[in-house]
């Protein structure tokens, strides 16, 4: 099997203030091959968005990438890399697509400005070759007319436009790997499916590797190779997303699944996970979804540790699927 | 005494250092003003005590009647600390004053038009606006110049150009007031309009305007201070920290600072530590700012 | 876009007839100047002759809309005290308080709104605090005071600077000008610095919360995401994001700017309109003050219709009447 263009270990992100650390993400691993895409599932606050953001380098203080952490970018440690150079990278090998279009793009800045900028970060081009190629990729991702759009100002798009431009930036510079997160969130339903073919197409076309960071599984199940659910900052399961989805082992993503409309009868309640999302700052001592856990037992206060069966892997005590001992 | 909300208001208004010591320094220098009378060594209005052998001494000079001048004395031989300490009372007079009288006017007009609504808010927002716009000192300076010099003038001239603030906030503060549920089921009750104003508008829009009268107060000084200083605030028998300044201008050419400078940093001392302490009102009043 | 520049334009003109009416009232409701004009002992005679002379005699909205009459085709009638035309007094002025007035705001925007950006970007640095603390002085400080200090230590103690005056100053375009020869320069420093160090405290908050509130953005973020220097953030998103708020408040601080030049002049003897005006209010010149304030309220006008037609180039969702 080839080399991972993406491979994660350990990844460890932490917030301090005069309280102490609250840890956002707690030692994650996984490994990204090219063309590949993973889900990243997860509630709010579960670490998710943060560690995309790890992934990019991009965590403002008081928060800190820990030491013992690795991401390696086509065999390249991105952690402890200098400032200068990690910025090179971004934009180039790994760029981000973000939830909001209406936020992310400069409302007073014409969307060729903007690409333009993207483009000269990475070296030196002329405007009329800056122009020539952000038509060429707003082309690709669908918007008509490319080139007299260039001249437009992000408001003079619609929602899914503005996100098909933002997709078209992070494209810009044909990266190894994207990271989506949530892409598709504040869009329309029907523009939600349009904008995820078309993510679905460039991926495959360019055989770029996607994280896809989503609170939604539906949507992640449809686009993703495999899927990694996190919870309190760690990924508490992983592996081939039919699998997962099918079978899954670890009592959170059986809820996550459970709360899907689909899976309900039509009128019948939605069941939801008991409980909310715990504080980071004031986690159980063991495993941190026992409060909320229909299985949970006295182990479960003490830390699960890694269960690895290739291609998945959990951290639970009592795993769905076995029988029990 | 924490439990109260008062009391929690306090505890963290003192979280903040600089704020608790401005707001220290505010009480120190309005009590010093209050009870000028005793801290002063000398009544720098009984111009039998003065004598002109001792004018313009440099600070620490022990003048002829024995009094230990800490701060020199002016021009005619008055001891600069009593002067400055009955100033900072004029001054804080006339700065409290129009506060007060921009305050009332401003809120009465504010909340009203709020509340009237429709082309009469229009119109007097308008005006307020427009006059927004205008430099407050401009305006402050020609009416105190037309009006001629005095208590009256000055304050009218002062509440003229402040009171805009006070109006633009309250009406803003209101306007959102008045949207919520709770007013509307309030106002469709007859004759129940004055009562919804006085008792469901104006209170809501009080934080605010606390915040807007601090920074006004200070304002207030120190444009009265600026009048005072350009001979078009208070006549020369009662002499403001601006017309201590003003009448130390002179000799601060040849030297002689501590007739200017002084009053200068009284003033200062005084403003900032308004400023400080509105600053952190604005920051604990604020709901968009709480976290 | 042309209904919308033609209507502001209205607007200005009607809000300037409205000014127009209110310093003449209240200019002409308070004094006498037939007082101050001649002596007390004059002749019933020479003083009905003054008073005709100066039209005095008419009532009130007569003289308003000879006034007005006489403003629109320039003429803004004879100073009392100079005896000569007031636009010609004015415009005689007028070079001075330009010249000191721009130097000042434009000085204060160039040097502040970096210094601002780089307080909002970096806000936890030593340098940062420091520069917050001088704008709480420099915004509570009182200009006359400051102007005072600046004399004392750089023209008295020091004497590197001179206290006051224009020095010597260039004929060009039909007017003097200061900045034009080194000691008209050294003249204009200190009353510059002056009149722009509360510009200077505004434009440095009005920079620091601008970029304190955009650095945390998605723009922001996503355009890091996106490999953009720092600099060019800075330099391409954030400052063309804040430059709304600061042209507003350039614009505004110009006028004002105008309002406080007066007391500046007056304390660094700067022969300009300031200047001019406080000495017209304490002589009763009534046509030169009318004159100061009319002119005052047409720039203000004027600027208040730029800065609105200027939000226009500077967001582009304005451009189509409105929009959403």
């Amino acid at each position: 099997m080839n080399p991972p263009v993406l491979s994660v270990r350990g990844l460890t992100t932490r917030f301090h203030n005069r309280a102490g650390a609250v840890t956002v993400v707690d030692g994650v691993s996984f490994d990204l091959a090219r063309g590949e895409v993973i889900g990243l599932v997860g509630e709010s606050g579960s670490g998710k968005s943060m560690t995309g953001f790890s992934l990019i380098g991009l965590i403002d203080a008081p928060g800190r990438i820990e030491a013992g952490s690795s991401v390696k970018l086509e065999g390249r440690e991105l952690i402890g890399l200098p400032d200068r150079d990690l910025r090179h990278l971004r934009g180039r090998r790994i760029s981000m697509v973000f939830q909001d279009p209406m936020m992310t793009l400069n409302p007073v800045l014409t969307i060729g400005e903007q690409m333009r900028l993207v483009l000269a970060a990475h070296g030196r081009i002329d405007r009329a070759s800056a122009r020539a190629r952000s038509a060429e990729v707003l082309g690709r991702v669908g918007i008509p007319d490319p080139t007299a759009r260039l001249d437009a100002y992000p408001h003079q798009f619609s929602g899914g436009m503005r996100q098909r431009v933002a997709i078209a930036i992070a494209i810009l510079n044909r990266p190894a790997v994207i990271v989506a997160d949530e892409p598709t969130t504040a869009l329309d339903v029907s523009i939600q499916a349009q904008i995820l073919a078309e993510m679905r197409r460039l991926v495959a076309e360019d055989g770029t590797a996607m994280i896809w960071i989503s609170h939604d599984l539906a949507t992640v199940s449809s686009i993703a190779d495999r899927l990694c659910v996190m919870y309190a900052g760690r990924i508490v399961e992983h592996g081939p997303a039919t699998e997962v989805l099918g079978a899954p082992r670890h009592p959170y993503t059986r809820g996550l699944l459970d709360s899907l409309p689909s899976q309900s009868e039509p009128g019948a309640d939605l069941r939801q996970i008991p409980g909310a999302t715990p504080s980071l700052a004031a986690l159980p001592p063991g495993c941190p979804f026992e409060p909320r856990c229909g299985r949970a037992d006295p182990v479960c206060t003490t830390r699960p540790e890694d269960v690895e069966a290739p291609p998945r892997g959990w951290r639970c005590h009592h795993p769905l699927g076995e029988t029990a001992a | 005494m924490r439990d109260t909300p008062t009391g929690r208001f306090l505890a963290e208004f003192a979280e903040n250092r600089v704020a608790a010591f401005a707001a220290v320094v505010v009480v120190a220098i309005l009590l010093l003003a209050i009870f000028a009378p005793l801290f002063a060594p000398q009544d720098p209005y009984d111009l039998a005590s003065l004598t002109l052998r001792d004018a313009r001494r440099p600070p620490g000079w022990v003048g002829s009647t024995g009094i230990h001048h800490l701060l020199g004395t002016d021009s005619q031989g008055r001891d600069l600390l009593s002067a400055i300490l009955y100033g900072l009372r004029i001054s804080l007079e006339m700065g409290l004053a129009a506060g007060a009288l921009a305050f009332v006017i401003g809120a009465l007009l504010g909340t009203g038009a709020a509340y009237a609504g429709g082309r009469i808010e229009a119109l007097v927002m308008r005006i307020v606006d427009l006059q927004l716009s205008f430099p407050a000192i401009l305006l402050a300076f020609v009416l105190a110049a037309l009006l001629g010099q005095g208590r009256g003038p000055l304050i009218t001239a002062l509440v003229a150009a402040q009171y805009a603030y006070f109006a633009r906030t309250a009406h803003g503060a209101a306007a959102s007031e008045r949207q919520k549920d709770y007013v509307e089921a309030a106002l469709s009750v007859p004759l129940a309009a004055p009562r919804v104003v006085l008792r469901h508008i104006l209170p809501n829009c009080l934080p605010p305007l606390i915040v807007v009268a601090t920074v006004q107060i200070a304002a207030a000084v120190s444009l009265e201070a600026t009048l005072s200083f350009l001979g078009v605030g208070l006549p020369p028998t009662e002499p403001s920290l601006g017309m201590l300044i003003s009448n130390g201008f002179q000799y601060l050419l040849s030297g002689r600072y501590w007739i200017s400078i002084y009053p200068g940093v009284a003033l200062i001392i005084l403003i900032v530590a308004i400023n400080l302490v509105g600053d952190q009102l604005r920051d604990q009043l604020n709901p968009r700012l709480k976290r | 876009m042309t209904g919308y520049v033609l209507g502001r334009l209205a607007q200005a003109a009607v809000v300037m007839l409205v000014m127009s009416a209110l310093v003449f009232l209240g200019v002409y409701a308070i004094g006498n100047p037939i007082d101050v004009l001649i002596s007390p002992d004059a002749t019933q005679d020479i003083r009905a002759a003054a008073i005709a002379a100066y039209g005095l005699d008419k009532p009130l909205w007569e003289q308003y809309f000879t006034f007005l009459g006489r403003i629109l085709s320039g003429d803004l009638g004879r100073s009392f005290v100079y005896g000569m035309p007031v636009s010609e007094l004015l415009l005689g002025r007028l070079p001075a308080t330009l010249e000191l007035t721009l130097t000042a705001i434009v000085g204060a925007t160039i040097v502040g709104v970096p210094l601002g950006i780089y307080a909002g970007w970096r806000p936890h640095t030593t340098f940062s605090k420091l520069l917050m603390g001088f704008s709480i002085l420099g915004f509570s400080v009182p200009t006359f005071w400051i102007g005072l200090v600046l004399i004392f230590v750089f023209a008295v103690e020091l004497g590197w600077l001179p206290a006051g005056g224009r020095g010597a100053t260039l004929h060009l375009f039909g007017a003097d000008w200061s900045f034009l020869t080194v000691d008209g320069l050294k003249h204009m420093f200190l009353p510059a610095l002056n009149l722009s160090l509360f510009k200077f405290a505004m434009m440095i908050r009005l920079a620091r919360s601008g970029t304190r509130e955009t650095m945390g953005t998605d723009t922001v973020k996503f355009a890091r995401a996106a490999g953009l220097s720092e600099w060019t953030v800075l330099s391409r998103h954030v400052l063309r994001l804040i430059s709304i708020p600061i042209v507003t408040v350039f614009g505004l601080e110009l006028g004002a700017t105008l309002a406080f030049a007066v007391v500046t002049e007056t304390i660094f003897s700067w022969p300009g309109l300031g200047k001019l005006v406080i000495e017209s209010i304490t002589a009763l010149d009534r046509p030169v003050m009318v004159a100061y304030l009319v002119i005052v309220s047409f720039v203000f006008i004027g600027i208040n219709l730029a800065v609105d037609l200027s939000y226009a180039a500077l967001d582009p969702r304005l451009r189509k009447g409105g929009g959403r």
